[in-house]
């Protein structure tokens, strides 16, 4: 039986109680399978204030607040992650081949500015897709968008494998590195010393430089976000749409386009971030995409549900994310285990987090006859 | 004549009567500063009928959603003749409440259509059997028991057809029967007897008569002073969240009902009326020529109808509700397919131009289903008013919308404690006039609506039909509207028609005898 009205605050209870008891069940597993619970809660303690996180920080606020506008209109894009790789196609095209510095004097910022252009449009398409076969064909989004991540890793590896393959890997298959006229990193260089927290600055200092473009990348996206849903028509139709497309169609609107103004901006906005991410960190495509990648596509998706869907909470959720990321890899770092460490943690945040929701939602009675 | 003043509620006691159910000084109120219920106390006898009576927002619905466990009180408790006494309950949900004894029949119908009426019972017997009652649930019982209970009330119905075949007032019927079948001390009615044609509610009150005889009582929520005073033993009148009087029916006359429960200022608005038009009319807005419709189940709704709206001119369609007038208006405004047959609104063809190319046409609408296609609940006022003004352009102005959406609440009176609140905490009735409020603002060639005042009492209906009134000789727009209230029908409407059955009878002059129209609803 549905419960009846929860007030805000206590949804954000109910999330941070999930959390805590999230890392719990993860500790109790440690324990279980005779690791040290304790050394393992340090790290993910540490994590929480490691200057890291703030690459993965930036980039899930992005992807977090792209999310939002398809889960305010009640479209499930789980296709961040194909999303955000396919729009890397045009600025590896368009860097090492296109202009490559080599043989072109096409201005730098230019490119740039073409390869985040069209990485969004490829973005913004690949969304498009899922979103199609949904307006169309009445076939649900989810699993569509998830089968498209599949679809995108492996053409993408046949690319690298084939015409993009590098010529200056060092025998790995990869495509080339992207020339550094074409990176918008800013590179500080100094060795960290003084006091463990002077030296926590100059780290977090260090860091925020050398991420400039996906700190100010967040800032934009995160901003857009606040004027669409805040002053924009279509953010108004959007929310309506997720609430209820019955009014909306009854007032005319045609939300089958809102539908696919809503995908298409989500993946807009996910392609924007991969094409400043190839150009920030990545700086190449690896083979076998799909063993390589962080996973920012459904780390996103943990970011938006634990934001309850609310602008305001998806920094705080996209900092929690981040630094159960770290902790992830502290965890393997120090020895504790390998990569499944990170996909167990995470795992059991959303199992109790669903768990919870759930319990919050419905009463839940056993019956047998 | 009055029995018991506003401030001695609980009076009654002294006469020692059996009370099976005691609300004590409830309170409710809503988030945004709704208060919906202050100090509530009331009893209810065994074997009466209790009418609940009061204008839009007085906190009826409120008063027996409480009662029914659907919302819980601020503060405040609920005594039930329980084991002999009278004892505290904590009514926790509606199931709670039917395992208690308490069942509601509400005014939308709360049965699965897609299956059978023994089905139904049986769905809702079942699940009293998780709640702990000791009941039981063979369908092949169920059914014969139905049978017997339906031939008790004198309802010839086979308890093995499906509810989307039944009419309103049959489903209605199996609302109660449901009731008592798990035997129900209790019946909340809300609202669910208003709109029904004499002869079908006549039918009513032998039902209820017979219920109060067997030891039963109901709670009849109604803002129609008229059914109150004509079913009831006793009337409690609720007024801004205050009960207000409690009176005994046959002492008391519907004048003195209707001053308590406006106040003696707002009864004189009630005198004037709605001013009839004399004009004659010439172009035709709305043209409606052999048109075929189906309903949600791809059953022929709407058969063969004909029917023209001119400028200025009210057009009224009568008829029991699921008549297919549901399907006409969806059709009309674009919003349902055109199996065959043909609509122009204002020289467009609605099957071309659809739902979008009507509302630029500027084509108000009241949907029958508000909770669907009237409004978004999670939304605010002013977004939702938005959505239906504000069609061009990337952002909204929102300072513009802001300031006509306060302007719609104060001129409609709408009890909200500003245009920010969202659409879930208002309401029956202050729902239905933002969606009124914005609809007439949206109506430049042609309004259509149902049941435009279904919701709203004395006051506020006739507030709102001089509205409508307005729009078509003032501004020359036509309205075709439809609604389940003869009353309202004969006295807005310049042409009155019929709807039975699909098909539509008329035109008809507003003066034509009640008697037979009524006849035409019916046959």
């Amino acid at each position: 039986m549905k419960r009846k009205i929860t007030s805000p605050r206590q949804a954000y209870l109910y999330t941070l109680l999930s959390l805590l008891l999230g890392i719990a069940v993860y500790l109790v597993i440690v324990a279980l399978s005779g690791g040290d619970p304790l050394n393992v809660a340090v790290n993910i303690a540490k994590s929480f204030i490691s200057p890291s996180i703030v690459k993965d920080f930036f980039i899930l606020t992005a992807i977090g607040c792209a999310l939002l506008i398809s889960f305010r209109a009640a479209l499930w894009n789980i296709g961040g992650e194909g999303q955000f790789y396919m729009a890397m196609l045009p600025g590896v095209f368009l860097t090492l081949f296109a202009f490559n510095p080599q043989y072109s004097q096409a201005p730098p910022p230019l490119v740039v500015l073409l390869a985040i252009t069209l990485g969004s449009v490829m973005g913004a398409l690949w969304a498009l897709l899922a979103a199609l076969f949904r307006a169309y064909l009445g076939v649900d989004e989810t699993p569509v968008t998830l089968v498209l991540n599949y679809i995108a890793y492996y053409t993408i590896n046949y690319l690298v494998y084939g015409p993009l393959k590098g010529r200056y890997t060092y025998g790995y298959l990869r495509t080339d590195e992207i020339p550094e006229v074409y990176r918008l990193n800013i590179r500080v260089h100094t060795t960290p010393r003084g006091t463990p927290l002077e030296a926590g600055l100059q780290h977090l200092i260090v860091q925020l430089a050398y991420y400039i473009a996906l700190l100010v990348l967040a800032v934009l996206i995160y901003v857009f976000t606040w004027w669409f849903f805040k002053y924009s028509r279509l953010g108004l139709y959007i929310k309506i749409h997720g609430s209820n497309p019955g009014y909306l169609q009854a007032q005319g609107v045609n939300t089958k386009h809102v539908s696919l103004l809503a995908m298409a901006i989500s993946g807009a906005l996910i392609g924007l971030t991969g094409s400043v991410y190839l150009l920030t960190e990545l700086g190449r495509i690896p083979y076998e995409l799909e063993r390589q990648t962080a996973g920012y596509g459904y780390l996103a998706v943990l970011v938006a549900w634990l934001s309850l869907l609310d602008l305001k909470m998806i920094p705080i959720s996209a900092y929690v994310v981040s630094s159960l990321r770290n902790a992830g890899i502290a965890v393997q770092v120090a020895g504790l285990g390998g990569v499944e460490q990170t996909y167990l943690l995470i795992g059991s945040i959303l199992l109790t987090y669903s768990v919870m929701r759930f319990l919050a939602d419905y009463e839940v009675r056993v019956a047998w006859k | 004549m009055r029995s018991v003043s506003s401030e001695s509620p609980g009076a009654y006691r002294s006469e020692e009567r059996d009370v099976v159910l005691s609300a004590r000084n409830i309170s409710k109120s809503f988030p945004g500063g709704v208060v919906a219920l202050d100090g509530v106390s009331l009893d209810l006898y065994a074997g009466e009928i209790l009418a609940l009576l009061g204008e839009n927002g007085s906190g009826k619905s409120t008063l027996v959603k409480i009662l029914y466990g659907v919302y819980v009180p601020d503060a405040g408790e609920i005594y039930l003749k329980e084991r002999g006494g009278l004892r505290r309950v904590n009514i926790n949900s509606p199931i709670d409440a039917m395992s208690r004894g308490i069942v509601m029949v509400s005014q939308i119908p709360q049965l699965v259509d897609k299956l059978t009426i023994t089905e139904n019972i049986s769905l809702t017997l079942a699940s009293l059997r998780l709640h702990g009652v000791k009941i039981y649930t063979s369908t092949s019982r169920i059914a014969k028991i139905i049978e017997r209970e339906f031939e008790k009330i004198g309802v010839k119905i086979d308890p093995n057809e499906r509810v989307y075949n039944l009419t309103y007032t049959q489903k209605q019927l199996v609302e109660i029967l449901r009731a008592i079948i798990v035997n129900a001390r209790v019946l909340l009615i809300d609202e669910a007897l208003t709109y029904l044609p004499l002869l079908e509610k006549q039918r009513f009150y032998q039902v209820l008569t017979t219920l109060k005889r067997e030891g039963r009582s109901v709670v009849l929520v109604t803002h129609k002073i008229s059914e109150a005073v004509e079913i009831s033993d006793r009337i409690a009148v609720l007024r801004a969240g205050k009960l207000v009087g409690v009176v005994n029916t046959r002492e008391t006359t519907p004048d003195y009902v209707r001053a308590v429960m406006f106040g003696e200022e707002r009864v004189k608005v009630v005198d004037r009326g709605v001013v009839q038009s004399t004009r004659v009319f010439s172009d035709v807005r709305v043209l409606i020529r052999d048109l075929y419709v189906e309903d949600d189940y791809g059953r022929e709704a709407v058969r063969g109808v004909n029917l023209a709206v001119h400028a200025g001119e009210v057009v009224g369609i009568a008829g029991v509700t699921g008549n297919g007038q549901r399907e006409l208006l969806e059709a009309v405004v674009g919003l349902r397919e055109i199996k065959s047959g043909e609509v122009y609104v204002d020289g467009i063809n609605v099957k071309r131009a659809g739902i979008r190319g009507v509302r630029e046409l500027g084509v108000g609408f009241v949907p029958d289903r508000l909770l669907e296609q009237g409004v978004s609940l999670e939304e605010s006022i002013v977004e939702n008013i938005a959505v239906a003004i504000a069609k061009r352009g990337l952002s909204i102005p929102w300072r513009l919308i802001e300031k006509l959406s306060s302007d719609l609440v104060n001129a409609f009176q709408i009890v909200v404690p500003g245009v920010k609140t969202p659409i879930k905490h208002l309401s029956g009735g202050n729902l239905l006039k933002v969606v009124i409020a914005r609809e007439l603002e949206n109506a430049k060639r042609a309004f259509v609506a149902y049941n435009p005042t279904r919701t709203l009492d004395e006051v506020s209906a006739i507030h709102v039909r001089r509205r409508i009134r307005e729009k078509a000789t003032n501004e020359g727009v036509a309205v075709l509207l439809a609604s389940e209230d003869l009353d309202e029908i004969l006295v807005i409407s310049d042409t009155v028609y019929v709807m039975n059955s699909g098909r539509l009878y008329g035109p008809l002059s507003p003066q034509t005898p009640r008697e037979e129209i009524e006849k035409l609803m019916v046959m």
